[in-house]
């Protein structure tokens, strides 16, 4: 009798002739998400199966499990012969101690000499017998012990059904450049595109001297909570103090933002070419901010081919922390290292900016040699 | 790199390591042990003690109680003492003292706070007419750690005991501890003060107890220091603390003129067209604070760090907590307060030091200025 973990899979049956593919990528994902643990992963019908661990191991397992997008359930079982005194061996691991409970049987192989609802109540019958305390309710069990007789002699048993994160296998959707900030929203917008099958690579804008190193540290450790998810171990920074300064410096102080995001943007989109990423990805929201103005997006688009996806476009606040919460990034975008220095935040911001206005504001400045001196600059941060 | 920013910590004196390393290596008995080798630590460790109580002349009359660290000496001097009625302070506290008064509040006893004139000090009269018959613990900084000014705590304990002579009076004395002359008064009931502020290490610190003055332990156990301070003594802690603090002692006076030399060489230095003093003349030599309108202190702060020059500020770019509470109490308007810089010295500060460091404080604002005007 050997502990295992069964996954089974999300929306990867949909997939028709490329299903081959996605369970490709899939089982990859899980072997990533499992590294540095030793174990096994087989893959019979419909199902993966992880064994061969360290027991002690199981809930680092489950745990790793829990994160990674395409799984639909999971669950901890045991792996047995499959004569009948195993099977009930087994069962009575899983069984509950006490209270109401239901025998399900699957049975993969056809040729087992009993029938599914035989061995149901044949192993029911024994568990009743080994524990008078418990009850058999067919209709409304407090527990349910499944039993599935597979073909190679062997047979699984197990309890409960844990949900799994669902969604895509990360990277069989291509792959995207996330601007992650400090702040509460990109890294949950990384992860609604990772949910979807995408390759999140992760780029951070600083400003130092303006802002210290804890708040890059914290980006870091966004980006790591962020890659038990996304599986991609890396960050790029990029440094747009001069042109911080050169916006200030030169143009009307309630573009101050407005202008930064172009340039953002324009970088962003010569590192996603050089990384091979089709489209960024930021955490923007509608009207949450002066930048983030039905004008104010529009104007940073204007400055790219990239498509810009905005998972988060139409998510309140409270949504976007209930995400951050859940996916662990909460708690470390609220640490109070701001990612922008007070210095140049203008007053009164532009909510409205005119396209002409902004062009002719941003004409002071050799955007092209600020662009270039920016990427000079680049550091890539593996973790 | 030049370090000004001693009156966060301040490099241990090599002397001070080697006594504790020799604690650490050789006499690293238990001084509760009561074979030869415990013996011969807790004999030294007495010596020890009566030294630094010698340095405040408290010999004979206080007792001390070594502890991990200023905080806590200054923690255990409140909640022992402020236990009924209320405790009076003052706005320009460090911290520790600041923290703990405040939390007063959630055990019954009512924390009142003397406001602070410009400079951080406090004046003898604002803390008096808090003071009456209820109050059970005044506390007043010795030297302010942010501005470097100096309380005449002694004047102040004295008026509070004629006011009102059942009232403990304590006194945080970090930053004045091997750097301003001074003699514990009578009316002085506790003194805290720590040892990496002059040389020793952290987490070493020590708390002057008038004899007779009933105190209670905060941390309970095999009731080493006379029961008021469980735990087996840090030792080699405590050796570096002696140590630090005899040189510190024996060349106080030279190197409290010294310093005020410099200091006063390293303000006169700086352009005044952008800095403005925050530090009074007559406070403690080891510090200067100065703002820089209208710029960000801790942007400067990383600015003088990559240049080679390391300070202290007082305040930080985030939103929240953005200006030191001290500094503000002192009633400076934003702009003041955003720039402020703390610039702190040891006794190895060196004339050359402070020549090169106004140069590197005059061009880095002016590069600041030009980056973001």
């Amino acid at each position: 009798m050997e502990k295992v973990v069964i996954i089974r899979y999300a929306e990867i049956h949909l997939k028709g002739k490329n299903r081959g593919y996605f369970e490709r990528v899939f089982s990859n994902n899980l072997e990533k998400a499992l590294r540095g643990i030793r174990h096994e992963i087989h893959r019979t019908s419909g199902r993966y199966l992880v064994a061969n661990f360290e027991e002690e191991m199981i809930g680092e397992i489950m745990r790793r499990i829990a994160n990674v997008f395409g799984v639909h359930s999971y669950s901890v079982g045991l792996l047995t012969g499959n004569d009948e005194d195993s099977i009930f061996e087994a069962a009575r691991l899983v069984a509950p101690k006490a209270g109401t409970f239901k025998v399900v049987t699957h049975r993969g192989d056809k040729h087992y000499p009993l029938t599914s609802m035989e061995i149901s109540s044949r192993i029911g019958g024994r568990l009743l017998g080994a524990n008078p305390t418990l009850k058999v309710d067919v209709h409304e069990p407090q527990h349910t012990v499944y039993i599935d007789i597979r073909e190679s002699g062997r047979a699984l048993v197990f309890g409960a059904f844990i949900d799994g994160l669902h969604g895509m296998p990360v990277s069989t959707a291509g792959k995207g450049l996330l601007l992650i900030s400090g702040g509460i929203d990109s890294p949950v917008a990384g992860y609604m595109m990772a949910k979807r099958g995408m390759t999140v690579e992760m780029l951070h804008f600083h400003s130092y001297p303006y802002t210290n190193e804890a708040a890059k540290e914290k980006v870091v450790s966004l980006a790591k909570i962020l890659s038990d998810y996304t599986l991609v171990t890396r960050l790029t920074t990029v440094s747009v103090t001069h042109i911080q300064e050169e916006i200030h410096r030169k143009c009307a102080a309630e573009l101050n933002v407005t202008l930064l995001r172009r340039f953002m943007f324009r970088i962003a989109e010569r590192i996603a070419y050089r990384e091979g990423a089709g489209c960024l990805v930021t955490g923007e929201s509608l009207g949450q901010v002066a930048s983030q103005t039905l004008e104010g997006l529009t104007s940073s688009n204007a400055v790219v081919k990239l498509p810009v996806l905005r998972p988060l476009i139409g998510f309140d606040k409270e949504d976007i922390i209930e995400v951050a919460k859940k996916i662990g990034t909460f708690e470390t975008s609220t640490l109070p290292y701001e990612d922008c220095c007070t210095v140049f935040l203008p007053d009164f911001p532009a909510i409205r900016p005119k396209l002409s206005f902004i062009e002719a504001e941003e004409r002071k400045l050799d955007v092209d040699a600020l662009v270039e001196e920016a990427l000079a600059t680049r550091e890539i941060i593996k973790f | 790199m030049i370090y000004f920013d001693n009156a966060a910590t301040t490099r241990p004196d090599g002397g001070a390591l080697q006594r504790a390393a020799e604690f650490i290596t050789e006499l690293y008995y238990n001084p509760s042990a009561r074979y030869g080798g415990g013996f011969a630590v807790s004999k030294s460790l007495s010596f020890m003690r009566e030294s630094l109580l010698k340095y405040l002349g408290a010999a004979g009359r206080y007792d001390l109680i070594f502890t991990s660290c200023g905080t806590e000496a200054d923690n255990q001097a409140i909640f022992s003492c402020g236990k009924r009625g209320n405790v009076v302070t003052t706005a320009g506290e460090h911290a520790a003292v600041f923290s703990a008064c405040s939390e007063l509040k959630n055990r019954g006893v009512e924390p009142r706070f003397a406001p602070v004139e410009r400079d951080g000090s406090v004046k003898i009269e604002n803390v008096l007419s808090l003071v009456d018959d209820k109050t059970s613990l005044v506390s007043v900084v010795h030297v302010n750690n942010e501005t470097g000014a100096i309380n005449d705590i002694a004047a102040i304990a004295r008026a509070v005991k004629e006011k009102n002579p059942r009232t403990v009076f304590h006194s945080d004395g970090v930053q004045a501890f091997g750097k301003v002359q001074f003699l514990l008064p009578q009316e002085v009931d506790l003194y805290a003060v720590s040892a990496h502020k002059i040389g020793g290490l952290k987490g070493t610190g020590a708390l002057f107890k008038r004899k007779n003055l009933p105190l209670s332990p905060h941390i309970y156990g095999g009731g080493q220091e006379n029961g008021l301070r469980s735990g087996t003594e840090n030792t080699f802690g405590i050796a570096a603390f002696a140590y630090a603090a005899e040189e510190k002692f024996k060349s106080l006076r030279e190197d409290s003129l010294r310093l005020r030399a410099y200091r006063e060489k390293l303000f006169a230095g700086l352009d005044p067209s952008v800095f403005t003093r925050l530090s009074p003349e007559n406070g403690s030599p080891y510090i200067l604070t100065v703002s820089a309108a209208a710029m960000r202190g801790e942007v400067l702060q990383r600015m003088l760090w990559d240049r080679g020059l390391c300070v202290g500020t007082g305040s930080a770019c985030s939103s929240k907590n953005r200006f030191s509470r001290v500094m503000t109490a002192c009633g400076y308007r934003e702009d003041v307060l955003d720039g402020v810089l703390r610039m702190s010295f040891s006794p190895a500060t060196t004339e050359e030091e402070i020549d090169i460091a106004v140069g590197i404080l005059n061009s880095t604002v002016k590069e600041y200025q030009r980056n973001t005007h």
